[in-house]
């Protein structure tokens, strides 16, 4: 097709403000689907993504649209809309030249929806602003509109109002798509450049691509070649999605489509690199992306040993279309072989540990998140710490910075209190608040990323009955305090679970863990010591008293196979648990080294 | 032992409801009961294949709550039951159900052995279980229980909620004096549906739940009866042979709703259902049982018995010894099993985290 009648474009959006929904809209209103196939939130393929109702993957669709008696090509990319996930939609805005910002009509604008804006100025994205659900009995579209016009700077006269749930401006808003995003550049006869955006594995077709043509174009039995990992391949298959899959011949500059090549080896297929034809081939890549750095890492073992290979293989399927996911081999005294995995954020981290024991049926134990220290030793080098027992000994140590964020924390203004009390225990630094309106605030600490990946999202819902935002930025590593604390069951160390801590906190956290662990331990067959130490010097301990019951006192009426049922379930319960030394310890355990309050 | 030489019978009907109750039963109903009594005689016929029976064993609910009418059929249709000389016929009563009349019916119709559900004499607990009591009336039964009958078990419960030893020891010796050839003690324990689950009741605390067992057990012991299972107490040669039964893994058959047996080569529980069960709809559950099950089943059964599985007799049974088949050196070594040299037991001290030992010989199971 005619670059000029091509648009590629996002949707981006905070969370739960109608991506999918208008998405699925677009589609509907594209003929792409019927409605009786508009399953809700169509393009959200994960059983996960449909049960947490988020989008995760990236995923596109090509829709034919009719506007002026003319035939468009419109690239719909539909993008994540969780803090975590940023790095997913930054690559999905590099392969558009255009984004719908779209803002809840009954909320405003929240944190991400700032952060996405952000992202999508940062890539040069034309923006159409639009305020969705304006059905809603509560829609305050004056008081929306004000907003976008004070704090964005939009003008009136660009806001588009839709409902996806009842189809009201949907046409309006592609018509817009159509005369305000610019048609993709790109050279038709230049040597092919396009991006990698996306990989899936499918057991038919090996690794499939998802990619952006900018430059040239690509026909089926060419062959390709990756510019960073020098693989090249005979493409066997083109095909768009509308969503449905559609057989291309070939893909020019200025579309997007999906490339199958027999790819076999996953290592081969790296998103961001560009993909150009062996025979003729590009000069330069495309700029790709700026690689992103795990923020939160932790420790993921089979709870039986004999499936550390078929962890190796899921995380390796896994970090095919997740580029963001990265892990190595790592030993623990306490849990034997495993991975030290890295991760975007705590949702991140949240679905792989999901999609491992669902799609891969492997029982995993994974330890508590850890963010990555930067040691200063005194022979002046520097050494990144991504795991507790990493951490350099007092002696070489000269200094350990930690990471720092800034928070925007959208509320409204009766949470302020609770908010800032919140941020002061988790050692955060008070910078300033914006009011956004007289009774909405953005609330702006810095705060350290480790006292955020645990339980900071939870509290902030709690304290302010769920209506604040949360989004953050990375500011760089500030000096601190820190130490290692250790724990010991039975008196030995357990290494999984070394957390590193402030010192000024130590004694008050190695109180909250040992009774944690004390609650999370289930009573076993002798008396378990609970001990938390710096150094060799215990801060605190206590006891799990040695089981005393666990008996089934009557057998009923000669039903012993209900006997036998409970004595199995009580063995599966026991599968779930890793045997460290001679204790055996649930999931719980391993996370509760980071509990933070007495009272939880 | 292939054969078939036990008979449990369930009689689903109570006229109250206690508390903690998990069994399958109903609230007495006259309409019902004659109903029942007929599908109850079909299936007998259906299944038993007049083998020489050794233990009886008519169960509840509560089967003293019939009337004497519906009594005398009951007898009727266990009539074609065939009893061995040497036989056991027990049948539950509820103390307050206790009249002259039915324990001379019960004498007539060969029954030798009475199970008096008591479970306890303490005021303060009776309504909480939703049971009720009074001291002299229990004194007045059991003497007239005596009458005509020389071997009676009494069941008593422990563990109630806010429950104290002393309170535990209290009740103990109140039906210690009533002297019972037999004593059958259950912790109280909280089931899914009950009463009680849904009040939320609190269990008391597992500490004090294991000292009152040991106090129990001591207590008893002392009064001259025999340990001989986790939960029951005899006087010599009074053990209870049809429990025993179970605890042996042999093979018994189950009449009536909701009941359990084992014959052939299959575990099954009856319907719970008495609409389905009075069509004579009986089948419900069952588990295959093969060879490994059946050794399975051997050990988490025999090791509930004081002395334990017989190293021979496992070996007679299934031709290979118990070390070939299960994992037991650790726990040998580790104190949770003694190894005799004739038999494989829990130590005493070990009794009540019995099921932590015992899971280690559940093995590859259907779910697996």
């Amino acid at each position: 097709m005619d670059k000029s009648h091509i648009r590629n474009f996002s949707i981006i959006a905070h969370i739960d403000h109608g991506k999918s929904t208008l998405a699925d809209r677009i589609l509907e209103e594209t003929h792409a689907v019927s409605e009786r196939e508009a399953k809700a939130q169509l393009l959200d393929s994960m059983d996960i993504e449909r049960e947490r109702g988020i989008t995760i993957k990236l995923n596109t669709a090509s829709l034919k649209y009719i506007c002026n008696d003319e035939e468009y090509l419109l690239n719909l990319i539909d993008t994540p809309g969780h803090v975590d996930f940023s790095y997913e939609v930054s690559r999905s805005l590099a392969s558009c030249e255009g984004a719908l910002l779209v803002v809840d009509a009954a909320q405003g604008i929240e944190a991400q929806t700032l952060a996405n804006l952000y992202l999508a100025l940062d890539n040069n994205l034309t923006i159409i602003p639009v305020i969705n659900k304006i059905d809603l009995p509560n829609a305050d579209i004056e008081k929306v509109k004000k907003e976008l016009i004070d704090l964005i700077g939009f003008d009136e006269d660009e806001i588009i109002l839709t409902s996806a749930k009842t189809g009201v401006g949907i046409k309006e808003l592609l018509n817009e798509v159509v005369r305000k995003i610019p048609c993709p550049k790109g050279d038709n006869d230049s040597p092919l450049q396009a991006l990698i955006f996306d990989s899936i594995f499918d057991s038919y077709r090996g690794v499939v691509i998802a990619a952006r043509i900018f430059n040239g174009s690509l026909k089926v039995g060419d062959t390709i070649k990756m510019m960073e990992t020098g693989a090249s391949y005979e493409v066997v298959d083109l095909y768009i999605k509308n969503p449905w899959e559609v057989k291309k011949s070939s893909l020019s500059s200025g579309e997007v489509g999906y490339i199958s090549a027999s790819i076999k080896s996953i290592s081969d297929v790296k998103v961001g690199d560009t993909i150009t034809l062996l025979k003729n081939p590009a000069k330069d890549p495309l700029p790709g992306y700026k690689p992103m750095k795990s923020m939160v890492f932790c420790g993921l073992y089979p709870v039986e040993s004999s499936k550390f290979e078929d962890l190796r293989d899921a995380l390796s399927k896994l970090q095919l279309n997740d580029a963001s996911l990265v892990f190595e081999p790592e030993t623990s005294t306490a849990l034997g072989f495993g991975f030290r995995c890295g991760f975007l954020g705590l949702l991140h981290m949240d679905i792989i540990k999901e999609r491992i024991t669902r799609e891969f049926n492997i029982e995993i134990i994974t330890t508590a998140p850890s963010v990555v220290y930067e040691a200063l030793l005194t022979n002046g080098e520097t050494f990144m710490v991504d795991a507790p027992n990493k951490m350099p000994d007092k002696t070489v140590l000269k200094e350990i910075k930690e990471p720092y964020i800034r928070t925007s924390i959208f509320t409204p203004s009766e949470f302020i209190g609770p908010i800032m009390e919140l941020c002061q225990n988790k050692r955060g630094i008070y910078i300033g608040m914006d009011y956004i309106d007289p009774t909405r605030v953005n609330i702006h600490y810095e705060l350290p990323l480790s006292e955020i990946v645990y339980d900071f999202f939870d509290k902030l819902k709690s304290y302010t009955k769920g209506y604040a935002s949360f989004d953050y930025e990375l500011i760089g590593y500030k000096p601190s305090d820190l130490v290692k604390m250790d724990i010991l069951l039975n008196g030995e160390v357990i290494d999984a679970l070394s957390v590193i801590v402030h010192k000024d906190f130590a004694y008050n956290r190695g109180r909250n863990v040992v009774q944690s662990l004390r609650k999370s331990i289930p009573r076993q067959l002798f008396e378990i010591p609970i001990q938390a130490s710096l150094g060799n010097h215990v801060i605190a301990r206590e006891t799990v008293k040695a089981l005393r019951k666990d008996v089934l006192a009557k057998c009923y009426g000669g039903d012993v196979t209900r006997k036998r049922k409970l004595l199995e379930k009580q063995k599966e319960g026991k599968k779930r648990m890793k045997q460290v030394g001679s204790v055996e310890l649930p999931q719980e355990a391993f996370m509760s080294v980071l509990s933070m309050d007495e009272n939880e | 032992m292939n054969s078939i030489h036990s008979c449990y019978i369930h009689i689903p009907f109570c006229s109250s409801i206690c508390s903690y109750c998990d069994f399958c039963k109903l609230l007495y109903n006259d309409k019902w009961v004659n109903e029942y009594l007929n599908s109850l005689e079909k299936e007998i016929n259906f299944r038993y294949k007049n083998e020489l029976i050794q233990t009886l064993y008519i169960g509840g609910g509560t089967p003293s709550c019939l009337s004497i009418n519906q009594l005398e059929k009951l007898f009727n249709i266990i009539k074609r039951i065939d009893l061995s000389s040497d036989y056991e016929f027990t049948i539950e009563v509820n103390v307050n159900d206790i009249t002259e009349e039915k324990l001379i019916l019960f004498k007539k119709n060969k029954v030798n052995r009475i199970s008096v559900g008591i479970e306890t004499v303490n005021n303060k607990f009776m309504p909480f279980l939703n049971r009720f009591c009074n001291k002299n009336d229990v004194l007045r039964k059991i003497e007239l229980i005596r009458k005509y009958f020389d071997n009676f078990n009494i069941d008593l419960m422990y563990a109630f909620p806010n429950q104290t030893i002393d309170e535990v020891l209290s009740d103990l010796s109140f039906v210690v004096n009533l002297r019972p050839k037999h004593i059958s003690i259950y912790s109280l324990i909280i089931e899914e549906h009950t009463r009680i689950f849904i009040d939320k009741v609190t269990p008391i605390d597992e500490d004090l739940e294991s000292r009152m067992y040991y106090k129990i057990v001591e207590y008893l012991k002392f009064y001259g009866f025999n340990h001989y299972e986790i939960s029951n107490f005899a006087l010599n040669g009074y053990e209870s042979k049809h429990n025993m039964v179970y605890w042996n893994n042999e093979k018994y058959y189950g009449f009536g709703l909701g009941a359990s047996g084992y014959i052939d080569k299959c575990r099954y529980t009856n319907t719970k259902n008495i609409s389905k069960y009075n069509e004579c709809k009986y089948d419900y559950l069952s588990e295959e049982i093969d060879f490994k099950l059946d050794m399975e089943y051997e050990m988490i059964l025999g090791l509930r018995k004081i002395n334990g599985v017989s190293k021979k007799e496992f070996f007679n049974k299934f031709l290979s010894s118990i070390e070939d088949n299960f994992d037991i050196i650790n726990l040998v070594k580790n104190k949770m099993l003694i190894d005799d040299g004739e038999y494989i037991y829990i130590p005493e001290d070990k009794l009540y985290i019995s099921n932590s030992i015992l899971v280690n010989f559940i093995g590859g199971s259907n779910s697996e």
